[in-house]
């Protein structure tokens, strides 16, 4: 419960750190239109057995409101993830995101793509049980970088991202486990249809708190939210399911 | 204790109770379940056989016997014709047993003796071996491992108490109670770096090939409603510290070489070897020490569970991780495993770890087998 207090004190903390921003000339801004942005964030993967390697699939759901603009944002997806020695994991996602009310005669929509890499550096977890009062505790911090893109956001636009996070959770419980999480990171994006090479960098925060090994050892429901500290860019929450096939 | 269940539950509101409650059914229908099989729950006589399973219990306090060890030693005594104690590997802390006249001789051997005083008259013991009592992985292996052997046979004083495989021989080596079959291996054989065998080995199995093929022949017994279980030190699979949790350098521990490691190429041969021979004839279970925790875990295709049990030695538990594959984890607590084979059909394990809590030293109970 700590845990929990401390992620929703992030959370709630994070919109006094937006700075006033010029409003979007886009109907989606390049960040929000790819991955990192458009889908909701997961926490690191459960630990497994160093035997293996495993097969992972995911669904996806993700809404951005409180956005500068009239029109809301969703987003759906499907991935597949292959976690090494189960540890790192190593993850490719396509999907769609659409306007809400959208009122314009062009495209409501587009498709996105992704890729991201998650490393676990550290998996433990005895001081944070101590704390908690759970022997079972786990503790996982590790890096993460992600890459995004999503063509045709807007006439002329295709949104490309590159992100690097630093995700960090806790796990409890022996048989559904409760796992918090947040994400802290840095995204950078561009408009790649066009010659130019400036870009955009933004900080943005995922959080969330998950089920793990739902009903079946391999299933987990994870409730994300995210927020970019750029622009009036909204709250993106969503849910995730996945499973992991066990040999 | 049902009084004082009431008590406690009126002083939480009913929002609380409900929250808990949909959050009890959710665990159950996940699949633990919370029931724990005490031991008045199950009567004596039918119970066929008892295995005690207490590993790394090398580092005993010199003053007095504490948990866990005395608490096997009670729960061993109440049926003692029937009951067998394992202890898996690591039995003498830091390098196993020296060479006689070396300074640390005399604390190698009480180490050793307050293990086999923990066996009660009666009770079958078993020791396996691990890579401390190889003198700690290094070229004085083969001749400590062979003096432990010898000195628990002068310890037991006649009782069947014994170092299992000996003289340094991999195993397997299947000892047959009843329904139950446990098979010994030393496993650090597989990984050991120096001398393995000398003119004085008598080993029926001296390759690796050859122990895999006896392994995979020993999983098999004859007979209606065997239960094999196989035993050696090193785990098939661990969530602690050797298994490349439980630290920033967790992961990359396999750089550094330690064929100790889950993580080292030389131990994934082993655990390939091992589990290849089990394909045919699955045991239900594997059980190991190492790791100094206590952890209950699915075991895939070729075992169905595998048994972490390394936390003899109070000092020395550690941390473990909860991963996909585990049933239960418990880190920084000392503690056994108690296997009943039932007569008949079942197997029961629980899970008893110390310091106990308000509820007991009973942490976890699972069917094996179900009755």
């Amino acid at each position: 419960m700590i845990a929990a207090r401390i992620l929703l004190g992030v959370a709630l903390a994070a919109p006094c750190l937006l700075s006033a921003q010029v409003a979007q000339p886009l109907p989606v801004a390049t960040e929000e239109a790819t991955p990192i942005g458009a889908i909701p964030p997961m926490p690191l993967p459960m630990p497994a057995s160093r035997d293996q390697n495993y097969w992972g699939f995911r669904f996806q759901y993700g809404e951005r409101n409180e956005r500068a603009g009239p029109e809301d944002l969703f987003a759906v997806a499907g991935g597949v993830d292959y976690q090494l020695r189960g540890g790192s994991i190593f993850g490719l996602t396509g999907g769609y995101q659409g306007r809400r009310n959208c009122q314009t005669t062009s495209s409501c929509g587009h498709a996105l793509f992704g890729a991201r890499g998650r490393f676990n550096v550290f998996t433990g977890g005895p001081t944070v049980a101590s704390i908690i009062g759970d022997e079972s505790a786990t503790t996982t911090l590790g890096t993460e970088v992600g890459f995004g893109y999503a063509p045709s956001v807007a006439p002329g636009v295709n949104a490309c991202t590159i992100d690097a996070g630093v995700p960090f959770s806790i796990a409890m419980m022996q048989t559904v486990r409760v796992v918090t999480f947040v994400t802290p990171g840095v995204v950078w994006d561009v408009n790649c249809s066009a010659d130019q090479t400036s870009h955009n960098r933004s900080g943005f925060v995922g959080f969330g708190i998950g089920l793990q090994q739902l009903f079946v050892r391999g299933l987990d429901v994870n409730f994300g939210a995210q927020r970019i500290f750029r622009g009036a860019t909204g709250l993106q929450f969503g849910i995730s399911v996945s499973w992991v096939r066990l040999p | 204790m049902i009084g004082s269940l009431d008590s406690h539950q009126k002083s939480i509101p009913v929002a609380r109770l409900v929250a808990r409650a949909g959050m009890g059914a959710l665990m159950i229908w996940a699949g633990g379940g919370c029931h724990k099989v005490t031991l008045q729950e199950i009567a004596p006589e039918q119970i066929e056989t008892t295995l005690f399973l207490i590993g790394d219990a090398g580092e005993p306090d010199p003053r007095q016997v504490g948990a866990p060890l005395d608490s096997l030693t009670a729960q061993a005594s109440a049926a003692p014709e029937r009951s067998i104690i394992v202890f898996l590997g690591d039995n003498v802390y830091p390098g196993g047993i020296p060479a006689e006249g070396a300074a640390e001789w005399a604390d190698a051997r009480r180490r050793l003796e307050a293990q086999v005083r923990a066996i009660p008259p009666g009770v079958r013991g078993i020791f396996l071996p691990g890579n401390h009592d190889w003198a700690d992985e290094t070229a004085f292996g083969l001749y400590s491992i062979r003096l432990q052997e010898q000195m628990i046979a002068s310890l037991a004083q006649g009782r069947n108490v014994r170092l299992i495989p000996g003289n340094g021989c991999p195993g397997p080596v299947p000892v047959d109670v009843g329904r139950l079959r446990f098979i010994a291996l030393d496993t650090q054989w597989w990984l050991h770096s120096y001398i393995v065998r000398d003119s004085s080995s008598r080993c029926p199995t001296i390759t690796m090939a050859a122990v895999t093929a006896a392994l995979r022949s020993e999983v098999n017994p004859p007979g209606e409603g065997r239960v094999v279980l196989v035993g050696g030190h090193h785990p098939l699979m661990t969530g602690g510290a050797h298994g490349g949790y439980c630290g920033v350098t967790g992961p990359y521990r396999r750089f550094g070489g330690s064929p100790q490691d889950i993580l080292s190429g030389e131990n994934r041969t082993m655990r390939d070897s091992i589990r290849s021979a089990f394909a045919d004839h699955p045991p239900i279970a594997y059980v190991a020490g190492h790791d100094h925790t206590l952890q209950v875990l699915r075991g895939g295709r070729n075992v169905h569970y595998i048994l972490v049990s390394g936390a003899g030695s109070p000092s020395k538990t550690e941390c473990a991780v909860r991963m996909r594959e585990s049933y239960y984890v418990t880190q920084h607590r000392a503690g056994f495993m108690r296997v009943d084979i039932m007569k008949g059909k079942g197997v029961l394990l629980r899970v008893f770890r110390y310091p106990a809590t308000k509820h007991g030293a009973l942490a976890y109970t699972r069917w094996l087998e179900r009755r």
